[in-house]
């Protein structure tokens, strides 16, 4: 089920109803939200519930099996169980074709020709999503930082709460799991601000990326035929169509957890307002990038171990971090150029000698940009061969007018884009998250703030596409 | 949840759905009279020139781009017009078609695809272009309605009929794009060296067109061929129905396909797919469906000796 589908107008405000009626049985409540979760993502594929089911039941098993395991051996032993179930599933399932095909070309190589191996597997919706979220809480408790739950129904819901099950953000069980726990409690506040960041949330996924989207897919639909100005609009619309579309999708989830009170943690804090790659790193997706952060570098030795090793964890970090995103080479060079880059600012940032360039001062907004906006060309990109197309295209400099196509779209999106803008340039400004925008407001403010954002919805919104990070 | 939180969720619910319902009719109300003073722009401008004139033509063609840039009518009538426009296919034209005064001799000439005609997909969602006018015209309304096309928040959000077209309407309010005294609905293309590199760069890269090797008619584009057929016949008014030529086709079963269909129907129909043939060159081209104006000059001549050999 799409957030900015009919279905959910109607499935929420029902959850919602339910929801509070029952809340003074805190078991009846969260069997109730485990169900509607699993409604929430039967109504993609029913089939692939099984997965999540699956996963959930093997890490229950497994986080008590640690908790309990005497011996380090034993606690290690059941956490590769973890590892290798919840790892397997999405190696199978997103990535066995990606790797039976770089096989089959490595060995085209060396002239063998492997039969094809490829198999017609579908990717499920938010396998990487809960696959990582799950993860978390064995590593946790393996670590000794959480304690396992005895709960299964309370743990079945925190993998598959559907607010965050598709594309997050990635919950970790010591922030999720205590309120699936706890009683919750109606708050103004939370409900004040829920309200408000999803329809914002709403307005930056099916106005301004939708609208962005149709440029974007015209020009990278057909790389070899534009000019080197169209391609650099197109990745610089995508940017920002990337950006509002996930930025969209994290507000909707962190609302509507909130209207049942939950509080999630950020996922994006204005991530292109950057002096750095790294403070992008701490701003963008930050559920994932603090879950690589904790789960990957620190396992992989962080910056403990001297400083090539931390350069080493820093790629290893970033080219898993983009293989994460999708079975393609586009995905693995995004990353590559995410751990170079941060690579480099490490290096700078410990070398005395260049302390003139540790701080680049307000050139370092446009320089993070352009580094971040150069690697969307591969994120983006259909294959390495599109990508690399596009960045011949754009070294020929052919700087003659940019293709616009309707110009009334064009116009659209950029007014559209515009006020988006101008909304993150004044949370910036203000130093205000968006997660406690409206939480003092009156009721006659949140009726008209959310009214104006309604009409300009019903006015420019976009033709539904699916979220970007649903693939993914 | 306490009393005093549920009046809370109540009374910001219903202050959102009561502001909402007011600016969004004051929106529309002013939209419509806005809009209504436009006559020129694809977005809605067109279509109120059409409403104004369609009473006093003799000659109308309807379709999608490939009848707007193809097809001169003023070479074929002096009072005539060309409602063709993007992205329309046959539930667009067909809603406009029932909207032409009852018992006037007109001509019609009408372009269809065979693409469409044999798509499974085809929902008649271009009738959605005419969603500005569903809360004010009664045959509008019917057909989205009968399409099952209509949003139903759009019953409560009037505003949503100007989904996409509002920057539009102001532009062409303030500053028209033309005199629509002057216009007569055909917009032929002047290709550009930009355009005409890239339909060189397309076609150095031709891949091959994988041919639809189904058809079966889709049930709206029947519904919809019936009624146009019908509310001709009723009305006065001959309809020809046409299809635009084509750079170089490569699928031959469809065209052979829907001549059978429209022969059956018994409906006067020309395939004008391959029309250059035999006599092709690059300038006629804008792309590979799209005429130039040089193309389209042509294309008008044969059209109008088959109206006037009528």
């Amino acid at each position: 089920m799409l957030f900015n589908s009919f279905e959910f107008l109607i499935f929420f405000p029902l959850v919602f109803i339910l929801y509070w009626l029952l809340n003074k049985n805190l078991r009846k409540q969260n069997i109730l939200l485990l169900i509607s979760s699993y409604i929430f993502y039967a109504w993609w594929d029913w089939r692939f519930l099984s997965l999540i089911i699956l996963s959930s039941f093997i890490d229950f098993i497994a986080g008590s099996k640690i908790f309990i395991s005497k011996t380090k051996r034993q606690r290690k032993n059941w956490l590769l169980v973890s590892l290798i179930a919840n790892l397997g599933l999405l190696s199978i399932f997103k990535y066995y074709n990606f790797f039976s095909e770089s096989f089959a070309d490595l060995m085209n190589i060396f002239g063998w020709q492997p039969n094809d191996l490829t198999l017609n597997i579908i990717l499920p919706v938010g396998i990487s999503f809960y696959t990582f979220q799950t993860l978390s809480y064995t590593i946790d408790i393996y670590r000794k930082q959480f304690e396992p739950t005895k709960d299964l129904i309370s743990f079945f819901t925190y993998i598959a709460f559907f607010p965050q099950l598709v594309a997050g953000p990635i919950e970790r069980a010591s922030n999720l799991l205590p309120q699936i726990e706890k009683k919750r409690i109606f708050k103004k506040e939370w409900f004040n601000a829920g309200i408000i960041q999803i329809l914002v949330g709403l307005f930056r996924k099916i106005v301004i990326a939708d609208s962005l989207g149709v440029y974007v897919d015209t020009i990278y639909g057909d790389i070899g035929v534009y000019n080197t100005t169209s391609i650099i609009l197109a990745t610089f619309l995508y940017a920002f169509q990337i950006y509002y579309d996930f930025t969209g999708y994290s507000d909707i989830a962190i609302g509507t957890a909130k209207l049942l009170g939950f509080k999630f943690n950020q996922n994006f804090n204005l991530p292109y307002f950057s002096k750095s790659l790294t403070e992008f790193w701490r701003k963008w997706h930050m559920s994932l990038s603090y879950w690589l952060r904790d789960y990957l570098y620190i396992s992989l030795g962080g910056n403990r171990k001297g400083i090539k090793i931390t350069y080493r964890n820093l790629m290893l970090t970033m080219l898993l971090g983009g293989l994460w995103h999708g079975a393609n080479w586009t995905f693995i060079i995004w990353g590559g150029i995410h751990g170079l880059v941060l690579s480099l600012e490490k290096y700078i940032k410990s070398n005395s000698h260049s302390h003139k360039l540790k701080n680049f001062g307000v050139f370092g907004y446009p320089i993070t940009f352009t580094i971040v906006l150069f690697s969307w060309i591969f994120f983006r990109a259909q294959s390495l061969s599109s990508a690399t197309l596009a960045i011949k295209k754009i070294i020929q400099f052919d700087l003659s007018a940019p293709f616009i196509g309707d110009i009334n779209s064009v116009v659209n999106s950029l007014m559209v884009l515009s006020i988006g803008i101008l909304f993150d340039l004044y949370l910036f400004n203000k130093k205000i998250d968006l997660e406690n925008f409206g939480e003092q407001f009156s009721v006659l403010k949140i009726a008209i703030i959310s009214s104006i954002i309604i009409v300009l919805v019903n006015l420019f919104y976009s033709t539904s596409n699916n979220f970007i990070y649903f693939q993914f | 949840m306490n009393t005093i939180n549920l009046k809370h969720i109540i009374k910001t619910f219903a202050l959102i759905l009561l502001i909402t319902f007011i600016i969004d009719k004051i929106v529309f109300f002013a939209l419509n009279t806005i809009s209504d003073k436009v006559y020129t722009g694809q977005s809605i401008g067109k279509l109120n020139h059409f409403l104004k004139i369609k009473d006093s033509v003799d000659f109308i063609v309807f379709g999608s781009s490939r009848a707007n840039h193809n097809i001169d009518p003023i070479k074929i009538s002096k009072k005539s017009f060309n409602m063709g426009m993007d992205g329309r296919k046959l539930a667009y034209p067909a809603t406009l078609i029932k909207l032409l005064p009852k018992g006037k001799k007109q001509v019609i000439l009408l372009h269809i695809d065979t693409e469409n005609a044999f798509s499974k997909d085809y929902s008649g969602n271009d009738i959605l272009a005419l969603s500005s006018k569903y809360n004010r015209n009664k045959i509008i309304k019917n057909e989205i309605d009968k399409l099952n096309q209509s949003n139903i928040i759009q019953k409560f959000y009037w505003s949503l009929s100007y989904n996409n077209g509002v920057l539009g309407i102001i532009k062409n309010f303030l500053k028209p794009n033309y005199d629509f005294k002057t216009y007569f609905g055909y917009d032929p293309i002047y290709v550009t060296q930009n355009q005409k590199n890239i339909f060189k760069n397309i076609l150095t890269k031709e891949i091959s067109e994988k041919c639809n090797e189904n058809f079966s008619l889709n049930n709206i584009y029947d519904n919809s061929l019936n009624e146009i057929k019908f509310f001709c016949e009723e009305n006065n008014k001959t309809i020809i129905f046409f299809t635009s030529p084509k750079f170089n086709d490569i699928c031959k079963n469809d065209n052979i396909k829907l001549n059978e269909v429209m022969k059956n129907k018994k409906i006067k129909y020309y395939d004008f797919t391959d029309y250059f043939k035999d006599n092709n060159l690059f300038e006629y081209w804008k792309d590979k469906e799209h005429l130039s104006n040089k193309g389209a000059d042509i294309f008008t001549n044969s059209i109008k000796k088959i109206i006037i050999a009528r």
